[in-house]
């Protein structure tokens, strides 16, 4: 792909635009599903299994049927058409005769109020029968533990390979053990006697509970179909086409009989790219012929949302004294929940090839438990490998008196080194990026300032990581149109949670010739909108950002086509400047923007309308590393940990829209504390969730964090628009491994479970763990 | 039940609205006002995104019964910005500043943020966290919100020296 | 919120009438915060709730014969109260460490204490203070300490037909200071792990009464009396420090949940009673 030249003065790439909707955003004017008052509206709720395993043995429904108010009551007899066996977490719309974890829907009610709604919960009468339950992932994977799938349910791992984009290949032995529903393994040379040959050999368990991707709208949706019986679905989605593709399967209708309207979302990151309560409240709105309008409370979020998995990861390293890597050997467990769905070679390509490891041997379980299944969480496992990987390389550094960072960048990767797979892997800026943090003041001068601690009981550290991510990829489409007064407009159906439609509009602009002020992005939905993706796995400017491009190039090309008819000259005679298609040289010589857009829409006119389009595939991913620091402090008798300074390095390519990026990089740096810190779904041996409010369920709030200090690397990408990556990922990588880092470096202490909590913190001190 | 009538006085206006004894300040906001500005996040007075003022105070009105602000002087987002339209100077700095992503949590922050330039016009780093400490963000860091604080608070300083 | 009725007092008598009726069946509402989530979650859902607002008397903070605060007292209030400066200084601690600003605006020290969690920060500064609650109910006003105050998780001595109007602290002497800490995970939105009031009173160098109320250790806030013996007319020296926050422990009857182990809080216990008698010493002597 050609990298398009931009006019002089063309405000485009490359600049700092704040995002267009932010008017109405801090005027409160933006509308999200719950915000849509449609007459008539009635509200749904669910009845959830209070068992996190059971047989469904009878549902009474004829008291909450009566109460006033009341316009429907569901169960699953009511919906005649679900499968028996639900394939994934979406076709689990109501349980049919059995519960496969605390919180799993049984019953809907739609009511005039939704106070009312959630009395008649309290009027259905649901006997259960309570079965022996799947909780800790370790025991769920031996032979003989209860089992959670129905048997003969497939895994349905298609959303998983479409993140990690990484074909590995399949374990051929059979799964013996009912609830390990993935595996794999990846070996290389021969471990054994690397491991015999090895000066220092470290073994670690590292584990990472399930966190909440914490968006703070929480899901919602307002579902209505009209007498032609066509839904309409307003939902607050990653991806409007995958919803209505969802629904339609779970339903058992055709997708053209469907349109998802995107709404602003209130945040997403991971958690709403498949459906969930969609379905349920379609089929609400249908019996009930009322528009009706389902939000999840807070605590149903976290006790039956799509939670990132629990990962336990077993790392064993045999290192030659002089630092030459020998041999590693990973063993990874996710802990999918009841449904599969957790993308398992993310953490096989980190563990084993983020640095080369002459002999390895990495085995990945996903197994099933009575606990909410799971869904993405921006970069989904990658921040758990990474804790493993990056505080395993620390302390081999650390115990064999190397420099941590000569350490890591002596074994790095770089292009062309093969990833566990045997693929190659793709130009990247890994090893840029760990120079450029390993300049920063902060890590030159940690020495002296851990020295001038204030010896108040407060001790210091300083740590880094470093990490990275493939980028995902989808196939994708993208229109621009010249308008008759020489603006353009751009439509995709690409949902924007991440500001991306400015750098959109600025790769639209810079690729035409015009200002961004002149291009207007639309968000289409399904009915009017080209195919398009999901707005995750950090590749919307890098596929849809392509796409936008080639439409873009398309449109001018066209443009061009048209005004050297027009002026009669060659179009490689011809440049834009200014709204202004001239011949170059002779500035007199020209045809507006507008006269040519007006010419496309005239009665009878013999100009085509100018109509870009691009409808791309892609097959290169293009990785992007992100390395954090962190200079902390740590009060050695509470264990509380306070965060003096943060730094985010980043690789990004090209920044399209640097304020953009900067906070995409604070955003997910902070999503990355907290799961280092802070953050934890609870559940007991019963399977019950025992933090489920925010009060318990720990964010972190504006005063447990400083400033983020963000430095941007560019190293282009080769197809990327103008040498974007993605960047979304990337900054919810590396903190719990540099937090981790630098508590070691206070402290002494090696903490391998997150979150760091004060009393993991204060206990280590306390019992001598160092 | 019967509904009963919550008079008070929201964003500089008088209202007399009819409202369920039994909802909360935020509900009435929301369903019975049409301002949806504050948003529930939680509902339980954990996440601050439905904030507004009372008698001048920021509170959570997720935790506020309607009929409790009868008589009361009530402050959402939507009043924010001046009677013209104009933009409030922490609007317009975040705005500028490339504060909000999703933009759920904007009303709330704004809120909290409009409350301590009004007490504490010259506030510190470290109170302005703790001025949104009370409001949770998923996506920004809160790096930009701090940062356009101060740069608002710099922005109504000088105009107050202006008049 | 499952549906209710709602009432409206605008006096004390009438809602005392109220509670006479109806008490049983009903919730009084001040602040919301602690009873509002309950209902939400279904854990209280109460067929009457009585809200408090519109009654004057119980919202005053003074400091006439002794400090008097009322029960509608805001957290806000009580943090930025001139009168509670000096030998009262842990109680506007304490409540300026509820929940977050917009927490602090709406919950009452009534209904911290009525709401009786084991965490509660407000009422270890009033145990360590000696305060009375003033109880109003049919046969008049009745005064209880706040020691005596809770009988359990989310239980006091009030009866349905009696509320808490007012704390009565009686002025605790020349040279009396005390703190109130607690631990969180994190600095704002949070709720203690463990909480601990020190108030000590000292004369001639010694100590002539020590009160150390502890949070989160037991059903109820506890007094660590074996910690409080070990001071009192002594020397209040390093030593003496630590080995009372030792002897605390002693007092502490902690359980293990998610929000902390029975090994932290205990360490806890040691560290937060040693870090306040520190400053309460150093306040007393001021």
């Amino acid at each position: 792909m050609s990298t398009m030249k931009t006019t002089r003065d063309v405000k485009g790439v490359g600049v700092s635009i704040p995002r267009p909707d932010g008017p109405e955003k801090v005027t409160g004017r933006v509308q999200y599903v719950a915000d849509i008052q449609p007459k008539g509206l009635l509200h749904a709720k669910l009845l959830r299994s209070p068992h996190a395993h059971a047989r469904i043995v009878s549902i009474d429904t004829s008291a909450a049927k009566a109460l006033p108010g009341v316009r429907a009551v569901l169960t699953a007899k009511d919906i005649p058409h679900l499968k028996k066996k639900a394939p994934t977490r979406a076709h689990a719309v109501l349980a049919i005769d059995r519960a496969v974890f605390m919180g799993q829907p049984v019953a809907a009610v739609a009511a005039d109020e939704l106070s009312i709604a959630e009395e008649a919960l309290d009027l259905i009468k649901v006997e259960y029968q309570v079965l022996a339950a799947s909780i800790d992932p370790l025991k769920a994977m031996l032979p003989g533990a209860p089992p959670v799938a129905d048997a003969g349910t497939e895994a349905d791992t298609s959303e998983a390979l479409a993140h990690s984009a990484v074909a590995i290949a399949k374990s051929e032995a059979p799964a013996k053990a009912v609830n390990i529903s993935q595996q794999a393994r990846l070996q290389r040379g021969d471990p054994a006697k690397g491991f015999a040959e090895s000066d220092h050999v470290l073994e670690k368990t590292y584990r990472v509970p399930m966190v909440h991707q914490g968006y703070l709208e929480a899901h919602a949706v307002l579902a209505e179909w009209d007498r032609n019986g066509l839904l309409t679905l307003w939902a607050s989605t990653q991806g409007s086409f995958n919803t209505r593709s969802e629904v339609a399967d779970v339903l058992g209708i055709s997708e053209n009989r469907i349109r998802v309207i995107p709404v602003e979302c209130g945040g997403g990151f991971g958690g709403k790219i498949r459906a969930l309560c969609e379905p349920i409240t379609a089929v609400l709105a249908q019996v009930t012929k009322r528009p009706v309008r389902y939000v999840m409370t807070r605590r149903e979020e976290l006790q039956a949302g799509m939670p990132a998995p629990q990962v336990i990861i077993k790392l064993k390293t045999g290192v030659k004294r002089d630092g030459t890597l020998m041999a590693l050997d990973a063993e990874t467990v996710i802990d999918s929940g009841a449904f599969s769905g957790a993308v398992l070679a993310v953490s096989a390509v980190f563990l084993g090839s983020m640095y080369k490891w002459p002999a390895f041997d990495i085995r990945g379980f996903e197994v099933l438990t009575h606990k909410p299944s799971v869904a993405a969480y921006r970069a989904p496992v990658a921040p758990q490998t990474i804790f493993a990987i990056e505080s395993h390389m620390e302390q081999i550094a650390r115990d064999l008196d190397l420099d941590s960072v000569e350490f890591r960048m002596r074994h790095l990767i770089q292009e062309g080194d093969p990833m566990v797979n045997g693929q190659p892997w793709q130009s990247n800026g890994a090893k840029q990026v760990l120079s450029r943090i390993a300049e920063h003041p902060h890590w030159k001068t940690r020495k002296q300032w851990v020295a001038a601690a204030d010896k108040n009981g407060k001790l210091r550290g300083v740590g880094l990581a470093l990490g990275g991510w493939l980028g995902g990829l989808q196939p994708t489409g993208a229109t621009v149109r010249l308008n008759p007064d020489g603006s353009l407009a751009v439509l995709t159906g690409q949902v924007d949670i991440a500001g991306t439609n400015i750098s959109l509009a600025q790769i639209a602009a810079s690729a035409y010739g015009v200002d961004t002020d002149l291009v207007r992005i639309t968000t289409g939905d399904t009915d009017v909108a080209p195919m398009t993706g999901l707005s995750a796995g950090s590749k919307t400017i890098y596929t849809v950002g392509a796409a936008v491009l080639q439409a873009a190039e398309d449109a001018r090309r066209q443009t061009f086509e048209i005004a050297a008819a027009e002026l009669e000259a060659s179009v490689h005679d011809l440049e834009l400047v200014d709204g202004n298609v001239t011949v170059r040289g002779m500035p007199d010589k020209g045809i507006t923007l507008a006269t040519i857009g007006k010419k496309g829409n005239l009665y009878m006119s013999k100009t085509p309308p100018v109509l870009g389009k691009a409808n791309p595939a892609f097959t290169q991913q293009a990785p992007a590393f992100a390395a954090q620091l962190a200079r902390l402090e740590v009060d050695a008798d509470t264990g509380e940990v306070t965060i003096q300074d943060f730094v985010i390095v980043q690789d990004v390519g090209k920044a399209i829209n640097p304020l953009g990026v900067e906070g995409q990089m604070q955003g997910g740096a902070v999503q990355s504390l907290g799961i280092a810190l802070t953050e934890g779904l609870i559940f007991d041996d019963s399977g019950r969730l025992t933090n489920p409010s925010l009060l318990d369920y720990r964010k972190l709030t504006a005063a447990d964090l400083p400033n983020l200090e963000t430095i941007i690397v560019e190293v282009p990408s080769p197809a990327g628009p103008f040498g974007a990556r993605g960047v979304g990922e990337p900054p919810i990588i590396p903190a719990p491994a540099a937090i981790a880092n630098a508590i070691q470096n206070a402290t002494g202490a090696r903490l391998t479970e997150l979150p760091m909590s004060p009393e993991r913190i204060a206990l280590a001190l306390v019992n001598g763990k160092h | 039940m019967a509904k009963q009538i919550l008079s008070c006085n929201v964003n500089g206006e008088p209202v007399d609205v009819l409202v369920q004894p039994y909802v909360t300040l935020l509900d009435a906001l929301r369903e019975d006002m049409g301002l949806t500005g504050p948003k529930e996040g939680c509902g339980t007075g954990d996440c601050g995104a439905c904030t507004v003022h009372v008698d001048g105070k920021v509170v959570a009105s997720c935790l506020m019964l309607a009929m409790q602000a009868r008589g009361r002087k009530i402050r959402t987002i939507e009043g924010l910005a001046a009677a013209d339209s104009t933009l409030h100077p922490l609007q317009d700095a975040f705005v500028r500043l490339g504060v909000p992503q999703c933009g759920f949590c904007i009303p709330g922050v704004l809120m909290a943020a409009t409350a301590l330039l009004e007490e504490n016009p010259r506030p510190s780093e470290e109170e302005i966290r703790y001025g949104i400490a009370g409001n949770l963000c998923r996506c920004t860091g809160y790096t930009k919100m701090v940062t356009a604080i101060s740069e608002a608070a710099e922005t109504l300083a000088t105009q107050r020296s202006a008049r | 919120m499952r549906r209710f009725d709602l009432v409206l007092p605008n006096t004390l008598e009438d809602c005392l009438k109220i509670l006479a009726e109806r008490g049983a069946q009903a919730k009084l509402v001040a602040g919301g915060t602690d009873l509002l989530p309950q209902m939400k979650n279904g854990v209280l859902k109460p067929a009457v709730v009585v809200d408090l607002s519109g009654i004057a008397r119980v919202r005053q903070v003074g400091n006439g014969n002794g400090l008097r605060i009322g029960a509608a007292a805001t957290a806000r209030e009580l943090e930025r109260s001139p009168a509670l400066r000096g030998a009262y200084l842990a109680i506007a601690e304490s409540a300026a460490m509820v929940g977050s600003l917009q927490i602090r605006n709406l919950a009452t020290v009534g209904g911290n204490l009525c709401n009786a969690a084991p965490s509660a920060d407000m009422a270890p500064p009033l145990v360590a203070l000696e305060a009375q609650a003033v109880i109003a109910g049919p046969q008049g006003e009745r005064r209880v300490p706040m020691a005596d105050f809770f009988t359990g998780v989310r239980q006091t001595v009030l009866a349905p037909n009696e509320m808490l109007i007012e704390l009565v602290v009686p002025p605790p002497g020349a040279h009396s200071g005390g703190q109130y800490l607690r631990h969180t995970p994190r600095r704002e939105l949070d709720i203690a792990v463990v909480g601990v009031a020190s108030q000590l009173t000292m004369a001639d160098g010694r100590c002539t009464k020590a009160r150390i109320a502890l949070a989160s250790v037991a059903p109820t806030p506890v007094r660590a009396i074996a910690a409080e013996r070990s001071l009192e007319g002594q020397a209040v020296t390093p030593e003496a420090i630590e080995r009372a926050a030792s002897l605390a422990i002693e007092s502490a009857r902690p359980i293990d949940d998610q929000r902390g182990s029975i090994e932290f809080r205990k360490h806890l216990v040691r560290v937060l009673t040693r870090r306040t008698l520190t400053t309460a010493l150093l306040r007393a002597n001021a």
